[in-house]
């Protein structure tokens, strides 16, 4: 009787399986959870700019974007909300989005975050980000001009 | 080396070329987001400067060029001098029909090879002050296309149509003309950058 | 008999020509066939200096007013008679534009679309592999409209209507006479409205 029991497991095994197959997938409890890899990458993803104005602001962030050659898609500026977005030139196999938030900070800053993604990924690379900001200053600054 | 051994060789190398193209990975993660090369001059060819302080008529005359060109205003965002035209036109081309006629050939009527039916051209228009006391207006435009094909067939396998593509428009010509419609209309010089 | 056989021979290649023709043709669905074919799809980025004055003078309509408001009002009542979903309103701008369906192209499998579920004003889809056309084969059956009011001088302003329909501009003088003709009587309208209500006092409890 004893050595029927690993076939009984066995079966048991496959049935669940095969159950799990058909399952829509379900989502895990930390679906909406940040982890933290994506609380250190918000810090890269942010940065406070010495601007008074709102406006200026934005105005700054679509100058850069554009620099960068993405097609803006929505500028919201009571909201403080730019989305862009382009292929990865000149390979058009690959898409970019870009969503970008300007908030007023402490007296005369304004804390902009920008959330980049490559292929329905998020990118994680802080380097990618160093890049935009430094596009960013510049816009900013030839625009405080 | 017998010439067919060359010509064998040759071959391998340009197969193991042509697969090795096409496995590279296209854009390093860490260079995106950055300038490029070329950047500089997308930029003088797509920016103008007008000396004046009001960017309301900037942008109704831009919207006024726009519609001379046959574009339909799709969206305005005045508060960020931000507008988009587009017109919707074809996109068949004899050439493709070329090809689709000798693909069908070549597959004795087997294949019928979706073409560029229609196509999208779009301008995207940013207005902008770029002094501090609001003097000085840059006017920023880039024009793209979509184009969408059309549906085919492959032995019994239907292709369904919408395939897409896309690319930017960077014929400096079409901004010159732009510009010297736009500058005509407000009545003032435009500066390149 | 031998002027027969060089008669065949000078009509040999035209009959070739006129059967690869035919071939080219019978490739095409009849779909596929009501667009305009061209040598480079990106010369449809340009309009001819020609056809654009053209243009310009039967799309366009001076109006002796300056009364932005009243004329814009007059012109979204006359797009909403013919029935165009109005998009785009810029009262400062001077900017209008709207579009409607025109079922233009029959459905070839026997069910029609629900064209107000259509909805292109996203950006476009940003996508390679996943295939999005709007409703297939009803892309041409837009009609837009896009209509401008900029002021000409001190005295007046210049009404400007151009409008795209099936993947063309429209460039028949008339459909805009018509157009100018009903806001003509929409401005009319408009502006005895306004008299009455000047004239009616507003009632209070």
């Amino acid at each position: 009787m004893e050595h029927k029991q690993p076939v009984w497991i066995a079966l048991l095994l496959t049935w669940g399986l095969l159950l799990q197959a058909c399952a829509p997938p379900q989502p895990g409890p930390d679906l909406l959870a940040p982890t933290a890899a994506q609380m250190k990458l918000r810090s890269y993803q942010s940065r406070s700019f010495e601007v008074t104005d709102p406006s200026q602001a934005m105005r700054g962030v679509v100058a850069a974007l554009q620099d960068l050659g993405f097609i803006i898609e929505r500028a919201n500026e009571p909201m403080g909300l730019v989305t862009a977005a382009r292929f990865a030139e000149p390979n058009y196999t690959d898409v970019m989005g870009i969503t970008v938030t300007v908030r007023p900070q402490t007296e005369g800053h304004m804390m902009i975050r920008a959330n980049a993604i490559y292929n329905n990924k998020p990118i994680e690379d802080p380097k990618v980000y160093q890049n935009f900001f430094a596009t960013l200053e510049r816009s900013l600054f030839i625009s405080k001009e | 080396m017998p010439k067919t051994l060359r010509w064998a060789v040759g071959g391998t190398l340009l197969a193991l070329l042509a697969l090795n193209n096409g496995c590279t990975t296209p854009t390093q993660p860490a260079e995106l987001l950055q300038l490029s090369p070329e950047s500089p001059k997308n930029r003088a060819m797509q920016i103008r400067v007008f000396e004046t302080p009001n960017e309301h008529e900037l942008l109704s005359a831009s919207a006024a060029v726009l519609q001379d060109l046959g574009l339909q205003i799709e969206e305005s965002v005045r508060q960020m001098g931000f507008l988009r035209a587009t017109k919707e036109r074809s996109a068949r081309e004899y050439g493709q029909d070329l090809n689709r006629f000798f693909m069908g050939l070549l597959s004795l009527g087997n294949f019928r090879m979706p073409v560029d039916l229609h196509q999208k051209i779009a301008a995207v228009l940013i207005a902008r002050p770029i002094n501090q006391d609001g003097t000085k207006h840059e006017v920023r435009i880039m024009f793209y296309r979509v184009v969408w094909q059309g549906d085919g067939q492959a032995d019994r396998q239907y292709i369904p149509p919408g395939e897409q593509k896309m690319e930017m428009i960077r014929d400096p010509l079409i901004y010159q003309e732009f510009f010297f419609k736009l500058s005509k209309a407000v009545f003032l010089e435009a500066f390149t950058i | 008999m031998h002027g027969h056989l060089k008669y065949l021979t000078n009509a040999l290649p035209i009959g070739c020509l006129l059967a690869a023709g035919l071939l080219l043709q019978g490739c095409l669905t009849p779909y596929e066939s009501r667009h305009e074919n061209q040598w480079d799809a990106r010369e449809q980025i340009w309009m001819s200096e020609a056809s654009q004055v053209k243009l310009r003078a039967a799309q366009s309509r001076i109006f002796d007013m300056t009364d932005r408001r009243t004329l814009l009002k007059a012109i979204l009542s006359t797009m909403q008679d013919l029935n165009f979903q109005l998009e785009v309103l810029d009262e400062e701008l001077g900017i209008v534009s709207g579009k409607y369906f025109a079922p233009l192209e029959r459905p070839e499998y026997g069910y029609d679309p629900l064209y107000h579920l259509y909805d292109d004003q996203s950006l476009l889809v940003f996508s390679k592999t996943y295939l999005s056309w709007g409703p297939f084969w009803h892309r041409n059956d837009v009609v837009r409209l896009t209509v401008t009011v900029r002021p000409r001088n001190e005295k007046q302003l210049v009404v400007r209507a151009s409008a795209q329909f099936y993947l063309r501009a429209v460039e028949d003088p008339e459909p805009y006479q018509k157009f100018f003709r009903s806001l003509e009587q929409a401005l009319f309208l408009e502006n005895t409205l306004a008299q009455d209500s000047q004239a009616v006092q507003p009632i209070t409890p």
